[in-house]
């Protein structure tokens, strides 16, 4: 994914430095029921941030909240000097923030690359017109999305995949192709929940090391929410743990872990349920 | 995964991409040679009334494309598509009493297919599915109440002779001429079909279809995406309903009414949803079929053995003949493959 892409058809990519996601006071209610309540804490900008807890903390709820998929009951986050308020999932995606998803999304009879390609969106696209008549331009942003798609591809290891539907891959790959959507516009903000879950052992080596690797060649906040402590450990700069819904504590993975409340909260849990 | 991502991590940091696997330029001979075939065969083996039949394939099948694009891709399931054939077939009709060509009348039914499927298409934005379908047959019902009811205008319930176009020294009347006429819209039309399955926008209508929230994660304007859709379809149709009408030079109400729906998305689903070729085989499918049991003096046999069909491709194979065709493909190339790997 070495320059791929310009700087200019990067949106979100230009200022700077990739933004802190400042969250305060924030709360999410499902009728009566806080999925999150009165959360305050910081995703610094340009590090990997872990979001660790056990089911049901909020976790995804978090990334819901930071993407505008889920309305807030209170507080606010902030993205850089940017009040998201109520942004919709479009600006924030023009704003340079792409997520994942828990339960994967994909077009299951389109093929791999079909898959990766629509990630391109955010890039400036000729408008429909254009993409239909002016076709030297079309090209030119097909040729761009191409190699765009191929390299992050390539990169997850699927590159000899692209073809294939995604409904003939194992499970696993199928993540991946959902990783790879949202790599391929190289966001400065990326937020997975759970990208690693149904991966074996070295499968998620494998992610770590090609996460690390997009983080080093694009500077990004890059937030992770992952259960598997080892990777969080070897992975992340910053982490976040939650429970119930509030913030358990956060800070670097050592101060993290060796948290009383932390081992209690989370490994507890862990250690009852082996999976 | 079980080889593992490192492994397969052929490109190092730095290297160019490799290109996008190309078709081989031997499968693209071959799909130019049996498309050549296809289009010539016609004007070969019939002649007269057949090769009037084999134009309104071509006239159907650009319509079957536009509502391939909608439902097919999109995932909008429209009941009026017939209607914005008529819309089309009407428009060039009613220019053409009034002595207008064929430029002005191409060009007034592209605006108005724009003006209507806007029309349509704006205030059934949020609806999908069952919903989209009933408010489509109300705009359907409505389209056949005001043809029947602009008697002077359209010639109502009665019909109206559409007077054959002049193309060069091609006359449409003549069953060869009026074939060659719809070829150039037919093939047309099939290449832009081809060519929106190869842009963003095309890839946006997947996703919409898909997932709408997968489609909102990466950024695409679902609303904006659904009337584009829309709004291509009704183009397609409005043609090829001009098309129609100058090929059958005839048109009435009953060309365009819900049963004409109904047969345009069963060439969708049988030819099936998401394929060109598909569009083609179902267009050909439903303007053929009905034909062929007249010919064999049982035409009230259509309808029961037709539903019959549908019913059979619609429970066992969900991707229409297309589907069918590819998995097909995919077994004798597997067999052949495991046959090889015994032998070796
Ligand atoms: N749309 C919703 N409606 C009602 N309750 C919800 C909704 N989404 C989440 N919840 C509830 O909010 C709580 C937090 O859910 P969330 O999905 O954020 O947890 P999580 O930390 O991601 O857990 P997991 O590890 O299982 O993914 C859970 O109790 C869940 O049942
Ligand atoms: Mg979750």
């Amino acid at each position: 994914m070495t320059a791929t892409l310009t700087p200019a058809e990067r949106p979100g990519a230009d200022d700077a430095a990739p933004p802190t996601i400042a969250v305060t006071g924030l709360s999410v209610r499902y009728g009566g029921f806080y999925a999150i309540k009165d959360l305050t804490t910081a995703l610094p900008g340009g590090e990997i941030v872990g979001v660790i807890g056990p089911n049901g903390a909020g976790k995804s709820t978090l990334l819901n909240a930071i993407s505008g998929f889920t309305p807030l009951t209170e507080g606010t986050i902030t993205l850089g000097e940017r009040d998201l308020g109520t942004a919709s999932t479009a600006q924030r995606v023009r704003a340079g923030l792409v997520r994942g998803f828990q339960t994967v999304r994909l077009m299951e009879r389109e093929s791999v690359l079909t898959n990766v390609l629509v990630g391109t969106q955010r890039l400036p696209q000729p408008d429909p017109v254009s993409q239909l008549f002016a076709l030297p331009r079309q090209w030119r942003a097909r040729r761009r999305d191409l190699a765009a798609a191929m390299a992050v591809l390539d990169l997850l290891g699927l590159g000899a995949d692209a073809e294939r539907r995604v409904d003939e891959l194992p499970f696993a790959s199928r993540r991946l192709v959902e990783v790879a959507r949202v790599l391929v516009s190289e966001p400065s903000v990326i937020l997975l929940d759970e990208p690693a879950a149904g991966l074996d052992r070295s499968g998620r080596r494998d992610l770590a090391s090609v996460l690390v690797r997009v983080h080093r060649d694009h500077p990004s906040t890059l937030v992770v929410v992952e259960h598997d402590v080892d990777l969080v450990k070897s992975l992340c700069s910053h982490v976040i743990a939650l429970a119930s819904g509030a913030l358990v504590c956060s800070g670097t993975p050592a101060e993290v872990f060796g948290d009383p409340r932390v081992q209690q909260a989370y490994f507890g849990r862990i250690l009852d349920a082996p999976a | 995964m079980s080889a593992g991502v490192s492994d397969r991590m052929t490109a190092a940091p730095g290297q160019a991409a490799p290109a996008r696997p190309r078709k081989s330029t031997r499968s693209v001979a071959v799909r130019t040679a049996v498309i050549v075939v296809l289009v010539a065969a016609p004007p070969l083996i019939f002649s007269g009334y057949w090769l009037f039949v084999a134009a309104q394939v071509l006239a159907f099948g650009i319509a079957t494309l536009g509502l391939e694009i909608l439902y097919g891709r999109t995932g909008q399931l429209s009941l009026a598509h017939a209607s914005f054939m008529g819309v089309g077939a009407y428009t060039g009709y009613v220019l053409s009493q009034h002595g207008y060509g064929v430029p002005a009348q191409l060009g007034a039914v592209l605006v108005v297919a724009l003006v209507t499927g806007a029309i349509v298409a704006v205030p059934t934005l949020r609806l999908s599915g069952l919903r989209l379908a009933l408010v489509t047959l109300a705009v359907g019902e409505l389209f056949a109440w005001l043809l029947t009811n602009t008697t002077g205008l359209t010639g109502g319930t009665q019909g109206a002779a559409v007077a054959p176009v002049v193309i060069g020294s091609l006359d449409s009347s003549v069953p060869l001429y009026a074939y060659l006429i719809a070829l150039v819209p037919a093939a047309l039309a099939t290449l832009l079909a081809v060519h929106l399955g190869r842009t963003q926008l095309g890839r946006r209508m997947l996703l919409v279809r898909d997932s709408e929230t997968a489609a909102r994660s990466v950024g695409v304007a679902i609303a904006r995406t659904k009337i584009i859709a829309f709004l291509l379809s009704a183009v397609f149709a409005g043609f090829a309903g001009w098309l129609y009408s100058v090929v059958a030079g005839f048109i009435s109400p009953a060309d365009f009414n819900l049963f004409a729906s109904v047969y345009l998305f069963v060439a969708v689903i049988l030819g099936g949803a998401g394929s060109v070729v598909g569009a083609w085989l179902g267009a050909a499918y439903v303007v053929f079929m009905p034909q062929l049991f007249t010919l064999m003096g049982q035409p009230n046999l259509y309808p029961l053995i037709g539903g019959a069909i549908l019913a059979v491709v619609a429970l066992l194979i969900p991707d229409g003949m297309v589907g069918l065709a590819r998995r097909l493909l995919t077994r004798a190339q597997r067999r052949r493959v495991t046959a090889t790997e015994v032998a070796a």
